[in-house]
């Protein structure tokens, strides 16, 4: 498959970006911090897959991007109602 | 090799290291976080190999659904793992 060379670099640029959130999310003193460190992985993936749908000239890989954007919240959203101590 | 395999390479380096916390930490809160944001990047994978259909599915058994159900026992159960 060849890919456009600036799509390839920004692809790397984004994982590198995803790496440094994985060193936050792995030494993140407390739990509060690993949940912002999921949600900007979350962030980072979905623009990811954006960059690489448009690299691959194809619209139904967006598609995945959309469904993904609308699903992602769920675990943060569940990680911080626990954080405060509601979920009952 | 071409950025293409170091773009695959990046990714899988970051599922492992994902996997490997998830069994290292003894906060069983954090252990979750860590397979939510390997979940994550399977999916990426999934995706990059060109089966779009099977990262929909990845991404919403594996982010919503795992982290919300982990989430709710730990919530019945305990947060710390023993010794």
């Amino acid at each position: 498959m060849i890919v456009a060379l600036p799509f390839a670099v920004g692809g790397v640029a984004l994982l590198v970006c995803i790496l440094v959130c994985m060193v936050r999310l792995s030494i993140g003193p407390t739990a509060a911090d690993r949940a912002v460190a999921l949600d900007t992985i979350n962030t980072l993936v979905v623009a990811t897959m954006i960059l690489l749908g448009a690299a691959f000239n194809e619209v139904v890989l967006l598609d995945v991007a959309l469904v993904y954007a609308l699903l992602s919240y769920v675990g943060t959203l569940f990680i911080a109602r626990y954080l405060e101590g509601g979920l009952d | 090799m071409t950025i293409w395999a170091v773009l695959q390479i990046l990714i899988l380096i970051l599922i492992v290291v994902g996997s490997v916390l998830a069994v290292w930490l003894k906060d069983l809160l954090a252990s979750v976080i860590a397979l939510g944001g390997s979940s994550l990047l399977l999916s990426l994978e999934f995706y990059l190999l060109q089966a779009p259909d099977v990262a929909i599915a990845e991404a919403g058994v594996g982010a919503a659904l795992t982290t919300a159900i982990f989430v709710l026992a730990i919530r019945k159960t305990q947060r710390k793992e023993e010794e």
